[in-house]
């Protein structure tokens, strides 16, 4: 009996997701963030378009890097042409490395020449730790339906000598992805690992 | 962040050091002096402010390994980097690996017969220094070798420390097993036992960073459970060292294990949905949906006759019906599968509920077939509907009912096709039921669109009553065989009562059907009679099925006394001291104990399974436990018909366990 307890059980936490992190192909949570303007934006109101998602943190010398060589913002105008709402978020909790005023995260895309469609705050890392960010940066897709389908790294630049590698030379999978949704294609590498500074977390 | 420039091309100016921030580099090498056709250890040796780290070669959730390039001189080569082990660096909520405050970074120098000296050895790092920030750092070191005798220099102590942190190959017996998003590494220890273990990952998409792993030390082997990584990457190699901590101190091993790649991966889906649709297809004509189906069929042909009525119809309707069930099926297993119950097709046959449920559905199925009490037409009463509609709802039902009638036939005939549909992607096997269930349907289907296929047959008249009739004795021949399942689940009373149930099921069925009165209070006094003894039939269905009793099918609770009973008998034993919190053993039941083979040779040799459940830390079980010297789970012992038990080994293979069977005697 206990197994048909455990059967019946099963079907309500089956339709709720099993745990706290998101799979892809599954719908990417919901979430509501304050930008850096001070208005709210829900992911909802964009399904029907792709939504790049970046994990940020100015001060992180790995997103340095790709906004100092123009990685970053190549890849969000990239998307941006492709129809994609780019949404960069900072997760860093006040105190830490990455955590900015609206003024400062506005100056920051104004002298980075980044073209978000918005710099929203996270700052007791919510979303952050339902989307399982690790690192900044770590990037994700969602489709137009609002499913999840890529999550990982910017490109396969990560790896020892970092530093020294020409992002530009590298194979963007942010970019590639787009493309293969574009096309109606597979994601060759739905996963990547993602690279960078950890997410800084308030404790 | 402010690195000073080294004057590059000046051997003598070359500093073996190199500040940067919170941070410190040098070059250091064993030995000052080596001959030609030798080996030694260089070393990156990284000095940190406190509470700064740098990372392993793999850094975890964050972070990156030194970068080491070397510039060697002619006829000297080096290694990869040799990586000691790491220390775990919670970076609350993500998991890191590497080095606080101090690490060398070895490499392996070789040098050949033509060499000139001394030896001018460059290294450009390029490394973080991390606490709760990351600073890249990069820096230029360089040494000089002489030529001599190896001596120890003054950084040998230090270098050796580290080199002593190296991994090597694990020289104990291990595997690995990954059993629902869990990977178990499993080692027999011979030598030292270890205090505690732990695993790093070499690679991404492996395991979870942050999830403890439990260690779980038995007698001589050890257990790790580690869960898999939420980014599963299916990796089909296990690669990581391993920490193990003992009184002697701190060791790492190199593990490289070749997972077993789930053989469901490499069949065709394709393949898959074909072998679930000729699965549908054959039953069909098995002896538990065969009559329902064929005595259905028949009123085709006296549609045709009348041919006014569109018999396709009916079998959409039917179709619909067999399909959805099919598919409602699927998703209960899938919800059961994603909630970490262990199922395969037949387990509603491990339910005696189950069993004795459908044992009354053949027997008043069969009774439906000797008598003339049609219940569809009543059902079609309830509602106001025309008689071609009430016809198709019919025929909806019909197609449910199959599905159920059908349900004990394809647990020994499908058990194993559907019991791999349900290792593929939940997708996947809702497309194999589904192909299932359009197998199923379609004769059916098929005969509904076009009836003439039936012309063969006679015309319509009392042979098909008597075919009907008829029909009866395979319903009832798969009731007797779900009683005899059932009998290998409850003891003889249950087994009478439920008996008694299909008695009064029958009885009231034909007191139904006897109903024929005009008086409207005799009318409804026989049905509610009818009705309780139902009722009754139901009342005494078997539900008492605890789990224990569910584990009794293949195996049997162990006590002293059945022990010597059957050892006085001189009969072959096989005794399993388990527990459910004991990883060790579930494993070994998952991949040897439970596995088609090993129950098949119990079966063959007559070796009877014990089972000693240890669970709740049983008096008496301690006492036997304590005679083979044991304080805990698994001990397995093997009985041969004369003389003292085999000890088996505690971590189990499906052939370990095989030969150990097949030999004694």
């Amino acid at each position: 009996m206990i197994k048909i307890y455990a059967f019946v059980f099963s079907l309500f936490i089956a339709s709720n997701s099993l745990g706290a992190f998101v799979q892809n192909d599954e719908a990417a949570p919901d979430f509501k963030l304050l930008n850096s303007f001070g208005e709210e934006v829900s992911l909802q109101n964009y399904k029907g378009k792709k939504v790049v998602l970046e994990w940020t943190n100015h001060g992180c010398p790995f997103v340095a890097k790709h906004y100092s060589t123009g990685n970053m913002q190549s890849t969000q105008s990239f998307a941006k042409e492709n129809g994609a709402i780019w949404l960069s978020i900072i997760s860093s909790a006040p105190g830490t490395q990455g955590f900015v005023s609206s003024s400062e995260a506005n100056e920051l895309t104004t002298s980075r020449k980044a073209i978000p469609s918005h710099v929203l705050f996270d700052p007791d890392g919510t979303v952050g730790r339902i989307y399982d960010a690790k690192t900044t940066p770590h990037m994700y897709i969602i489709d137009e339906q609002g499913l999840l389908k890529y999550q990982g790294a910017i490109d396969d630049a990560g790896g020892r000598g970092f530093m020294s590698k020409n992002l530009l030379e590298a194979k963007n999978y942010v970019k590639r992805s787009l493309k293969e949704m574009e096309k109606g294609n597979e994601i060759t590498n739905p996963i990547t690992k993602p690279y960078g500074c950890s997410v800084k977390y308030s404790s | 962040m402010l690195y000073f420039i080294l004057l590059s091309g000046s051997s003598i100016n070359a500093e073996s050091e190199y500040s940067a921030s919170n941070s410190k580099i040098s070059l250091i090498s064993e030995s000052k002096t080596i001959q030609p056709n030798d080996s030694f250890y260089l070393g990156i040796k990284f000095e940190l402010e406190k509470g700064w780290h740098t990372y392993w070669e793999n850094p975890g959730d964050a972070g990156e390994g030194a970068s080491i390039e070397w510039s060697l001189p002619k006829g000297v080569s080096s290694s990869n980097t040799l990586w000691p082990g790491p220390e775990r660096i919670p970076v609350d909520p993500l998991m890191t690996f590497g080095y606080n405050d101090e690490v060398v970074l070895l490499t392996k120098i070789t040098t050949q017969e033509d060499i000139d000296f001394p030896l001018e050895i460059k290294a450009k790092v390029a490394w973080f220094t991390c606490k709760d920030i990351c600073i890249p750092q990069e820096g230029n070191v360089t040494i000089l070798i002489n030529k001599g005798e190896f001596s120890e220099s003054i950084e040998y102590e230090e270098i050796k420390k580290y080199a002593d942190r190296l991994p090597i190959e694990f020289y104990e017996n291990y595997r690995v097993e990954k059993l629902d998003q869990k990977y178990f590494l499993q080692s027999t220890v011979e030598n030292d036992h270890f205090e505690n273990v732990y695993f790093f990952p070499r690679y991404y998409g492996l395991t979870d960073y942050v999830a403890a792993q439990i260690y779980e030390k038995n007698e001589n082997s050890f257990s790790l459970e580690i869960n898999a990584s939420k980014t599963d990457l299916d990796l089909e190699k296990f690669e990581g060292i391993i920490e193990a901590t003992n009184s002697k101190g701190v060791f790492y091993f190199d593990v490289n294990y070749q997972l077993a790649l789930e053989k469901s991966k490499e069949q065709s889906l394709l393949l898959l949905l074909l072998f679930a649709f000729l699965g549908g297809l054959i039953l069909n004509i098995m002896p538990c949906v065969f009559p329902i189906l064929s005595i259905k069929v028949l009123r085709f042909i006296q549609y045709s006759e009348e041919s006014s009525i569109k018999t396709y119809r009916f079998g959409l309707s039917y179709a619909l019906g067999v399909i959805l069930s099919f598919l409602l099926i699927a998703f209960i297993l899938i919800g059961l599968k994603s909630s970490g119950e262990v199922i395969g097709w037949g387990f509603q046959l491990q339910y005696p509920l189950v069993i004795s449920v459908l044992f009354y559905l053949f027997i008043a199925l069969g009774f439906l077939f000797m008598s003339n009490l049609v219940l569809g037409s009543q059902l079609g009463n309830l509602n106001s509907l025309v008689k071609v509609e009430n016809e198709s709802l019919e025929s909806f039902l019909t197609g449910i009912l199959a599905v159920i009638v059908a349900s004990p036939c394809t647990a020994p005939f499908m058990g194993s096709a559907i019991g791999f549909a349900l290792l593929q992607p939940s997708f996947n096997s809702v497309l194999i039921f589904l192909s299932l269930g359009i197998g199923f349907a379609l004769p059916y289907l098929i005969l509904s669109i076009k009836p003439s296929l039936l012309s063969f047959l006679p015309k319509p008249g009392p042979w098909m009553e008597t075919f009907k009739q008829f029909m009866a004795f395979p319903m009832w021949a798969s009731a007797l065989w779900l009683l005899w399942v059932l009998s290998g689940q409850v003891n003889t009373d249950t087994l009478i009562l439920v008996l008694i149930g299909g008695l009064t099921v029958s009885l009231s069925l034909w007191l139904l059907e006897k109903n024929t009165s005009e008086i409207n209070w005799i009318k409804w006094f026989i049905r509610s009679i009818a009705i309780i003894l139902i009722g009754l039939s139901l009342y005494i269905l078997p539900t008492s099925y605890s789990l224990e009793e569910n584990i009794s099918e293949d195996s049997q609770t162990y006590s002293e006394q059945r022990l010597n009973d059957l050892r006085n008998s001189n009969e072959l034993v096989f005794l399993n001291f388990t527990a459910d919190w004991c990883i060790t053993c579930k494993v070994n039941e998952r991949v040897a104990l439970k596995t088609r083979k090993v129950k098949q040779i119990l079966e063959d040799k007559n070796i009877n399974y014990l089972e000693a459940d240890w669970t709740r830390k049983d008096e008496k079980i301690a006492t036997k436990l304590e005679e083979f010297g044991r304080t805990g789970v698994p001990l397995y012992l093997l009985y041969p018909s004369v003389g003292k038990p085999i000890i088996l080994p505690e971590i189990l293979t499906e052939d370990i366990l095989l030969t150990y069977l097949s030999e004694v005697e």
